[in-house]
C-alpha cells in the first residue's frame, strides 16, 4: 500500500491506469500483430516491401495524408472562429450553441451520409433549387467527388475540433484581454498577442485529434466519393473482409501509424508546448528585426496607443460597446456553421416521418410507422439501454484514467512525454478494423469476448486517448506554481488536486467525458468484432440490415436522440428564465 | 512496480469492479454450450422476418432446438479469428460464395453432412448450391435494371451487356457494383460486353475484363458497394440503368417505383450457410441446414421474400405469379449464367486467391 502511494506521487504513477488498460487490451496483441507483419520468427520485411511495390498503395497512402491534411485545415479555419464566437457569447446562447455543435453526433453516420446524398445529389436539394431558379441547365456534379468527401468529413470532424478549443478558450482569463485593451492594444492586437497564444494548446489538440481520426476514415469516402477517392482504410477494410492473411493488413496498419507519428512530429505534437511561466524576456518580432521599412506606421501606432487606452476606458462604461458590424458578421458566421452542422439533421428528422418503406426525401407521405416500429420492438429499447450502460461505464473509466494520465504527462519531461502520448493515441490512429482485431485477440486471452466488460474495455482504449488529448490541452495553460503554492501551505497531493487543479481543468475534463461517451455510444466496428454476437449495441442494431436496405427506423432513432439534448436545453432555459423573473420580482436591495 | 503491472491481477480487479457495478456480464461461450441451441446468422429486416417464419419457427417446432438469430454482417476474417483463437460463438454463418470458399480452402469450416438430407430434395438442389463446405438455400441474380422513365418498354433500350456498354446508342447515367472486394463485381458483365460467350467466362481473363471496364468507366456515375446503396440509387433516380441484385429491384417494383428488370444474361449466385470449425452446436447446425433444403420450406420462403429456391421441386408449390419474380424461373434459366465461386477462391502458385488478384488489380485500376 505504501509502495502504491509512493507510486501515486510519482508523475509516471498517474499514467499507469491508462497504460495498463491499453497494454492489456491492446498492447499484447499489437506486439503480436507487429511480429506477424515482420513474419516472425524468421523476420523479414517482405510484407512492407510488397506494400510499397504496389504503386497504388503508395498513391493511396499519399492521398490519405493529403485528404486528412485538407480536412484538418478546413476544420481549423471553420472551427477556430466558431469556438471563439461561442466562448464570447452570453451564457444562454453559449450553452445552446455548444449543444447544437454536438447534436449531429447523436445520429448514426449511416443516415447522416445518406442525408448528404439527398442534399448534394444530381436530383438533390441544391441542384433542384438551382434548376428551378434557372441558374443552371444541367445538374452540377456535387456528389461522388472529392468535394463531397470533404463536406462529409468536415461535418463529422468539426465537433472534434471545436471541443478542445472550447475547453481551452473557456479557461482563458478574459481580464487578460481587458488588460491588453486598457494598455492601448487594438482589439485585433489584443486577440493576436494575448488570446491566440493562450488558445494554441486547444488548436494543437484539436488538430491532432482531427488529423489522426481522419487518417482512419473509410465509410465517408466510399459513400460520398468517386472511384478514385479511396483512403488507405478502404484498402485495409477490404483486406479484412476478404482475406484471412493478417500479415499484409498489419503491415499496412503500421505504415499508417508511422505516417501519423512522422506527420505529428513534423508539426510538433507536444500539446503541452513549452511550459514557461517565469515570464518571457521581451522578444523583438521578426518583422522589427527586418529593417526600418515599417518604422513609420509603427511610430504612428505608438502615438495612438495612449489615445486608444483612454478610448477603451470610456467605451467600457458605455452600454452596447463594440462595433455592430463585427457583431453581425460574427453572428452570420456562426449561423452558417450551425446550418451546415444541423441541416442534414433536419433532413433526417423529416425522413423519419416518411410513409414509404425506404429512406426518402421528400417523404411521399406522413406517417409515424417508424416510431411505432421503434417502440414496438423491445430489441431497440434493449440495444439503446445496453449502449447507454456501456457508454456511461466507459465514460467513468476513461475520464478517470485519462485525466490522471494527462496530469502525469504534464509532469513528465518532453521526450518520454511525446513517446507516451503517441502510445496512448495509437488506438485512434489505427484503422478501427485493425483496433477491432487487436482488441479481439486481447480480450480472447482474458476470456472477455461477448461480455459487456470486454466491450467497455475495448471502447475505453479509444476514449482514454480522447480524454488525454483534451485534458492535456487545458493543462497546457495551467500554472503549476498554483499547485506548489497549495503544497507549500501544507495541502496534500489529493487535496491540492481536488481544490486547485480540478476546478481549473474542469472544462477539459467535461469535454473529455462528453467525447468519451459519444465515441463509445457511436462505436460500431470494434464492437462488432468483440461482442461475440451476444450483445447488440445500438449502432450494431442499426447496421444489421445494411445488406438489404437502410431501415428508416434508424432515422427515427436519430431524431429521438436529437430530441433529448434539445429537451434538456429547453428545460435549462426555462429554469434560467424563471430564476430571472424571481430576481426581478425580488426587492431591489437584495440583489447582489 | 512489478506487482502493479501483473496483468491477470489487474484484470481481475478491474473486471470484477466493473461487473459489480451497473453491468452484469454473461460469458457467451457458457451459454452456447447447452445442447438444444443454435446460434444462426442472418440479415435483419424483411429478409430476417422471412427466414424466421419460413425456416426458423417450423424448425424449432419440429426439433425443439432453440434458435438464437444473430443479425450481423459477418466478415470472413471474423470467422477466421474465431476459429484460430478457438472461441467460436456462432454455429451457422451466412456468407457470399467467394468468402465461404476461401474459409473452406483454409480448413476453417465443418463439412456439410449431406447424409441427413432427404434424397428427393438433394437430387433437386442446384449443383453449385450443394458444396462440401457450404449450402445455399436460395438463389438470387444480378441483373440489368432500367428506370422506365428514361428507358420505357416501347422504346429501344439495352437488352444485353454489350448494349449497356454502348453509350452512344443508349445514352443515360449508369451504375455498376464496385469490384473492390474482388467478388462480387462487374467482371463477368464486362467480359460479356466484350463478346465473351456466357459458357466461356471462366477462368476470367482479368486483363480483358479490365480493358472492357475501362471503356465504360467515364459513364459510370457510381460504383456501389452494398445492396442498401444500389436500392437508394435506383429509388432516387441517380442512375437510369444499373447492374443490381434482383431482390433490391423487386422491393422497389413492389412499391410502385418505375423500375424494370431485364432477365437476359442474368448472373446467378447463392449465399452459403457455413459451419465454422469448432462450432459448439455443429450437429444442430447440420440439421438446420438440411431443413432449409426442403422444398416446402423454400417455397414458403420465396413467397415471403423474392429469392429463388435452390430446390427446383419448390416451384411445384409456388404460384405462377410469384414464380415469375424469381431468378431461377425456368424461362429465365436459359438466358442466365452461374457464378463460378470456385474460380474466385482458387489459390495460385503465388499464394494469392483469384479474388485477391482482382482486389489488387482493382485498387491499381481506380487510381489510374
Amino acid at each position: 500500500m505504501e509502495k502504491l502511494q509512493k507510486l501515486g506521487r510519482m508523475p509516471v504513477g498517474l499514467i499507469i491506469p491508462a497504460i495498463a488498460i491499453l497494454f492489456v487490451i491492446f498492447g499484447v496483441p499489437i506486439v503480436q500483430l507487429f511480429l506477424i507483419s515482420v513474419n516472425a520468427p524468421s523476420f523479414s520485411l517482405v510484407n512492407y516491401q510488397a506494400f510499397f511495390r504496389q504503386q497504388e498503395n503508395v498513391f493511396v497512402l499519399f492521398q490519405t495524408i493529403k485528404m486528412s491534411v485538407v480536412a484538418t485545415a478546413i476544420c481549423v479555419i471553420i472551427g477556430y472562429p466558431t469556438a471563439y464566437l461561442i466562448v464570447i457569447a452570453s451564457k444562454p446562447v453559449r450553452t445552446g450553441l455548444i449543444v447544437f455543435v454536438f447534436i449531429p453526433w447523436l445520429t448514426s453516420g449511416l443516415v447522416r451520409t445518406y442525408a448528404w446524398t439527398v442534399i448534394l445529389g444530381d436530383h438533390g436539394l441544391i441542384n433542384n433549387l438551382l434548376l428551378d431558379l434557372r441558374l443552371i441547365s444541367d445538374p452540377l456534379p456535387l456528389l461522388y467527388n472529392r468535394l463531397a468527401v470533404y463536406i462529409g468529413m468536415v461535418h463529422i470532424m468539426l465537433p472534434i475540433m471545436i471541443l478542445p478549443l472550447l475547453s481551452v478558450m473557456q479557461g482563458i482569463d478574459q481580464s487578460l484581454l481587458a488588460a491588453a485593451r486598457s494598455m492601448g492594444a487594438r482589439p485585433f492586437a489584443a486577440f493576436w498577442r494575448v488570446f491566440l497564444p493562450l488558445s494554441l494548446p486547444g488548436v494543437r489538440s484539436g488538430t491532432l485529434l482531427v488529423f489522426v481520426v481522419s487518417l482512419g476514415f473509410f465509410i465517408t469516402p466510399q459513400a460520398l466519393g468517386g472511384l478514385r477517392d479511396a483512403m488507405l482504410s478502404n484498402f485495409i477494410a477490404v483486406q479484412v473482409a476478404s482475406s484471412l492473411n493478417l500479415a499484409p493488413i498489419a503491415a499496412a496498419a503500421f505504415i499508417l501509424l508511422a505516417i501519423a507519428v512522422f506527420m505529428l512530429s513534423l508539426f510538433g505534437m507536444d500539446i503541452y508546448g513549452t511550459q514557461d511561466h517565469r515570464g518571457r524576456t521581451v522578444r523583438k518580432s521578426w518583422r522589427s528585426q527586418l529593417s526600418s521599412l515599417g518604422a513609420l506606421p509603427r511610430y504612428l501606432n505608438e502615438i495612438a496607443i495612449p489615445y486608444r487606452a483612454r478610448h477603451w476606458a470610456a467605451q467600457l462604461y458605455q452600454a452596447g460597446s463594440g462595433s455592430s458590424w463585427s457583431k453581425i458578421a460574427g453572428a452570420v458566421f456562426v449561423l452558417l456553421v450551425m446550418i451546415y452542422l444541423l441541416f442534414p439533421e433536419l433532413i433526417v428528422i423529416i425522413m423519419s416521418f416518411s410513409a414509404g418503406p425506404f429512406l426518402e426525401f421528400p417523404p411521399s407521405g406522413f406517417s409515424l410507422q417508424w416510431y411505432r416500429s421503434l417502440f414496438g420492438d423491445p430489441s431497440w429499447i434493449r440495444a439503446f439501454w445496453d449502449s447507454f450502460q456501456i457508454g456511461v461505464t466507459v465514460t467513468i473509466l476513461s475520464t478517470i484514467a485519462g485525466t490522471l494520465a494527462a496530469a502525469g504527462l504534464a509532469r513528465t519531461s518532453p521526450r518520454p512525454r511525446t513517446f507516451l502520448m503517441m502510445v496512448i493515441l495509437t488506438p485512434i490512429t489505427f484503422p478501427a478494423i485493425v483496433v477491432g482485431v487487436a482488441a479481439y485477440l486481447g480480450l480472447v486471452n482474458l476470456g472477455l469476448i461477448g461480455t459487456k466488460t470486454g466491450i467497455v474495455l475495448a471502447h475505453s482504449i479509444g476514449s482514454i486517448a480522447y480524454v488525454v488529448v483534451i485534458v492535456a490541452a487545458t493543462l497546457a495553460n495551467f500554472d503549476q506554481r498554483l499547485e506548489h503554492a497549495a503544497k507549500s501551505m501544507r495541502a496534500g497531493p489529493v487535496r491540492t488536486f481536488m481544490r486547485v487543479t480540478l476546478p481549473l481543468i474542469r472544462p477539459g475534463i467535461i469535454g473529455g467525458a462528453v467525447f468519451a461517451f459519444i465515441a463509445s455510444f457511436d462505436e460500431m466496428v470494434v464492437t462488432s468484432l468483440v461482442s461475440g454476437f451476444s450483445i447488440r449495441t445500438l449502432p450494431l442494431k442499426m447496421f444489421e440490415n445494411i445488406n438489404q436496405q437502410i431501415d428508416p427506423t434508424i432515422a427515427a432513432v436519430g431524431s429521438l436522440l436529437t430530441l433529448m439534448p434539445v429537451l434538456w436545453l429547453v428545460a435549462l432555459y426555462v429554469t434560467w428564465w424563471r430564476s430571472r423573473l424571481r430576481l426581478q420580482d425580488a426587492p431591489v436591495n437584495s440583489v447582489a | 512496480m512489478n506487482h502493479f503491472l501483473n496483468r491477470r491481477r489487474f484484470m481481475q480487479a478491474t473486471s470484477s469492479a466493473i461487473a459489480a457495478g451497473a453491468l452484469s456480464s454473461t460469458a457467451s461461450h457458457v451459454l452456447a454450450q447447452s445442447s438444444g441451441e443454435l446460434r444462426l446468422n442472418m440479415s435483419a429486416g424483411n429478409f430476417g422476418e422471412a427466414v424466421m417464419s419460413a425456416f426458423v419457427k417450423p424448425f424449432e417446432a419440429e426439433t425443439g432446438i432453440k434458435v438464437t438469430p444473430v443479425y450481423q454482417d459477418i466478415r470472413a476474417a471474423q470467422v477466421g479469428l474465431m476459429v484460430k483463437t478457438n472461441n467460436v460463438t456462432i454455429d451457422t454463418v451466412l456468407l457470399g460464395q467467394a468468402n465461404a470458399l476461401l474459409l473452406a480452402e483454409n480448413d476453417q469450416l465443418e463439412k456439410i453432412d449431406y447424409s441427413i438430407h432427404g434424397q428427393r430434395d438433394l437430387d433437386a438442389i442446384a449443383g453449385f448450391c450443394k458444396h462440401s463446405f457450404g449450402f445455399g438455400s436460395y438463389i438470387y441474380s444480378s441483373n440489368m435494371v432500367y428506370n422506365t422513365k428514361k428507358f420505357p418498354a416501347n422504346k429501344p433500350r439495352p437488352s444485353h451487356w454489350a448494349e449497356f456498354w454502348d453509350v452512344e446508342n443508349f445514352p443515360g447515367v449508369r451504375a455498376l457494383p464496385s469490384g473492390q472486394y474482388g467478388y462480387p463485381g462487374s467482371f463477368e458483365e464486362a467480359l460479356l460486353a466484350d463478346g465473351v460467350a456466357a459458357n466461356a467466362l471462366y477462368p476470367i481473363d482479368i486483363d480483358r475484363a479490365f480493358a472492357s471496364l475501362e471503356k465504360i468507366k467515364p459513364n459510370v456515375r457510381k460504383w456501389w458497394t452494398s445492396g442498401a446503396e444500389i436500392l437508394q440509387i435506383m429509388r432516387d433516380g441517380v442512375a437510369d440503368i444499373a447492374l443490381s441484385y434482383d431482390g433490391r429491384a423487386l422491393a422497389l417494383i413492389d412499391q410502385g417505383a418505375p423500375i424494370e428488370i431485364n432477365r437476359n444474361q442474368a448472373r446467378l449466385t447463392c449465399d452459403y450457410y457455413v459451419i465454422p470449425k469448432g462450432s459448439p452446436n455443429a450437429h444442430n447446425a447440420q440439421r438446420y441446414i438440411a431443413f432449409t433444403g426442403r422444398a416446402d420450406r423454400q417455397a414458403a420462403f420465396a413467397q415471403l421474400f423474392a429469392q429463388s429456391p435452390s430446390n427446383r421441386n419448390a416451384f411445384e408449390l409456388i404460384s405462377e405469379k410469384v414464380a415469375r419474380k424469381l431468378a431461377t424461373y425456368p424461362d429465365y434459366m436459359t438466358s442466365s449464367f452461374t457464378v463460378d465461386g470456385e474460380w474466385y477462391a482458387k489459390t495460385g502458385s503465388d499464394g494469392l486467391a483469384n479474388s485477391q488478384r482482382l482486389i489488387q488489380r482493382w485498387n491499381a485500376w481506380i487510381v489510374r
